[in-house]
């Protein structure tokens, strides 16, 4: 993956000339050659550039041909990366007093940067979906912190979604609100628009397949960049209008996409600008707080575990909101039957049964015995603090799979087919992660005997470390 | 000759019309009986004044109490509508206009009254004092600080990890140079 991302395409080199695409390098040279401006070396790195992977949209600007190749930049905010908060030492001998200026003080030149650079000092992410579709763009946080230092990400996501920034240093604010309504509370509605419109940001990252109207709304909020995802039928009619930048997802469920289901994103994000090369994307990385981690604790201690003692189980069917599911991957939850059975093969280790409802409660004992250890974990930061203290995870498609990666914790992982396997977890052995998949296509269908050998070596080579 | 304000004419009137029954010239009055009321009127206010007082003055001034409608048939006076509470077209006007503007004072005010959070959990809960004017939301900053405080964390344990692996290093290289002695 990470190679074709460092590959220039031909295809942004054409439309950075903004020539047509069958004009061959043989003609760029000519081009770099015939201008006397471009130096040798500056006409190779100027090879890597890659402004704009699409046709801009004509309607935006009609005079907008591109950037100019013969502008020149001066010396300030002209390349490079934006720095992280420029802030004049604090001065106790200062004349006028000690003044002690906030981060970003030089607002006469801040707009510079952000003009002639495309500087990102405040951005904005509107995630649509659920924990999985919230943890997956995670990476996505991280490029945008490091490709833009010191930049302020605030988040909008579902009530739900929300509640896994719980896991993300990153971010600042985390508002919930229902972006999925189709007909939103018009109090709400105007109530967000003016909080996210009065705090002044640079760009705006929706990945909510956009219709005119959720373009609207992001056009609302003022930012400079307006980059979302838009229907890829003709739901997305004018939605480009009130958009600087949009990608065309491949179905009309992002989520289909797996692991990488924000990679025209991630790939749009880390585009590489003038000097700066491409930035590669980072894998997947949750951070726990001491006090999640102490809650967490107490709660498995209760249900009798100890620490690095027991497995999570993650995936029992219920009808409940928490499951943590993918919306690309319907079928990735296992009635408790199925899942005693499996637990049984568990031997050295304590399994731990996680429910996503007191009701299921019942359920489980009735399966397992009244013996069974029992967590009742709703939100997303418990579920990565009980499995960053665990030996490892059984789990369906859930949250819990991406969680035990991003902790570099052994999992075995249950899908319905072998495809979603692939697509939901890529490079599987690197990830220390087993996955069994369905023959017939039905998580139900599975072969308990395979996961029962998966756990045998499971159990073998944790006991070895 | 001192306030002779008209209010109340309708008792005198009252006598006036029955003194013109009993007045054998009256006929000679039928073309315009008004004016002869209102010079009889006169007389007899002249009269009354001179025995009481000099200056009169109306209790409710602008608020005729009683309305009386006469009509004249063959001569003879009929009241036809008498009316005690009567109020001007003006009067009225501003009557409802009170009205209106009472209740929608009252809805918001005792409506304001009604709140079902006042003084509640909800109102007081993040420090507010209870009333629904003062409330604060302290949710999301407790969360932005909870972030920020896991950034610090993250970053000591990295500090910490990176001086850790420099003391291993420092370590070796002393039990090297240790080795080599």
């Amino acid at each position: 993956m990470a190679a074709t991302y460092l590959l220039p395409n031909p295809k942004c080199l054409s439309s950075f000339l903004t020539n047509p695409p069958s004009v061959s390098s043989i003609q760029f040279t000519q081009l770099s050659f015939l201008n006397p401006l471009d130096h040798k070396p500056h006409s190779s790195r100027r090879l890597n550039v890659c402004t704009n992977a699409k046709k801009k949209n004509p309607w935006l600007d009609p005079f907008d041909d591109g950037e100019d190749p013969n502008m020149e930049y001066g010396s300030l905010f002209a390349d490079g990366k934006q720095e992280e908060d420029p802030r004049p030492p604090d001065n106790p001998d200062n004349p006028y007093g000690f003044l002690k200026f906030p981060a970003g003080y030089a607002v006469e030149i801040a707009s510079l940067g952000l003009k002639v650079r495309g500087d990102v000092r405040r951005c904005c992410c509107v995630i649509s979906g659920g924990v999985y579709e919230n943890l997956l763009f995670f990476p996505a946080i991280q490029l945008l912190k490091d490709r833009y230092p010191g930049v302020q990400i605030d988040v909008l996501a579902s009530e739900r979604g929300k509640q896994t920034y719980e896991l993300n240093k990153n971010v600042r604010w985390a508002n919930a609100y229902d972006l999925d309504d189709y007909f939103p509370e018009p109090a709400e509605y105007t109530d967000m628009v003016g909080v996210l419109k009065s705090r002044y940001y640079d760009m705006v990252l929706s990945t909510k397949l956009a219709g005119i109207g959720h373009a609207a709304f992001l056009f609302m909020t003022t930012a400079r960049d307006r980059v979302s995802y838009i229907y890829p039928n003709v739901n997305a009619a004018g939605a480009g209008l009130f958009l600087s930048e949009i990608f065309t997802p491949d179905s009309l469920n992002l989520s289909e996409g797996g692991f990488n289901m924000y990679h025209e994103m991630v790939d749009w994000l880390g585009r590489p600008f003038r000097s700066v090369p491409r930035q590669p994307v980072p894998p997947l990385r949750v951070s726990i707080s001491r006090k999640l981690k102490e809650v967490v604790e107490e709660k498995y201690k209760k249900a009798g575990a100890e620490k690095g003692k027991y497995i999570v189980i993650h995936g029992i069917k219920s009808d409940s909101k928490a499951s943590m599911q993918s919306k690309g991957d319907t079928d990735s939850l296992l009635p408790i039957e199925i899942w005693a059975e499996i637990a049984e093969a568990v031997r050295e280790f304590k399994p731990i049964f996680v429910i996503p409802h007191e009701k299921e409660r019942e359920n489980v004992e009735e399966a397992v015995g009244e013996d069974a250890s029992i967590v009742f974990i709703t939100t997303p930061g418990q579920l990565a603090a009980l499995i960053n203290d665990s030996a490892g995870v059984i789990t369906t498609n859930t949250a819990a799979v991406q969680l035990a990666n991003a902790r570099e914790k052994t999992s075995i992982t249950l899908f319905c087919s072998e495809e979603k396997g692939r697509i939901f977890v890529p490079d599987a052995e690197e990830k220390k992660c087993t996955i069994i998949s369905s023959k017939t296509g039905k998580l139900a269908d599975i072969d308990v005997g395979a996961v029962k050998d998966a756990i045998k070596t499971f159990n073998v080579s944790l006991a070895l470390v | 000759m001192g306030f002779t304000i008209l209010n109340s004419h309708f008792q005198s009137s009252c006598l006036q019309t029955r003194r013109f029954e009993g007045n054998p010239t009256s006929r000679l009055f039928k073309q315009d009986s008004t004016s002869t009321l209102v010079t009889g009127l006169r007389q007899a206010q002249e009269g009354k004044s001179k025995r009481g007082s000099l200056c009169k003055v109306n209790g409710l001034p602008d608020w005729p109490l009683m309305a009386v409608l006469v009509e004249q048939v063959q001569g003879v006076d009929y009241i036809t509508v008498k009316s005690v509470t009567h109020l001007s077209d003006q009067a009225i006007k501003n009557v409802y206009s009170w009205y209106i503007l009472f209740t929608v004072w009252g809805c918001l005010f005792f409506g304001a009254m009604k709140d079902p959070f006042y003084n509640s959990e909800y109102y007081r809960g993040d420090g507010g004092d209870g009333t629904g004017n003062w409330i604060y939301e302290k949710q999301e900053v407790m969360e932005a600080e909870a972030r920020e405080a896991l950034w610090r964390e993250e970053l000591i344990e990295e500090i910490e990890q990176k001086v850790g692996g420099l003391r291993e290093l420092e370590e070796a290289g002393r039990k090297e140079e240790e080795l080599v002695k």
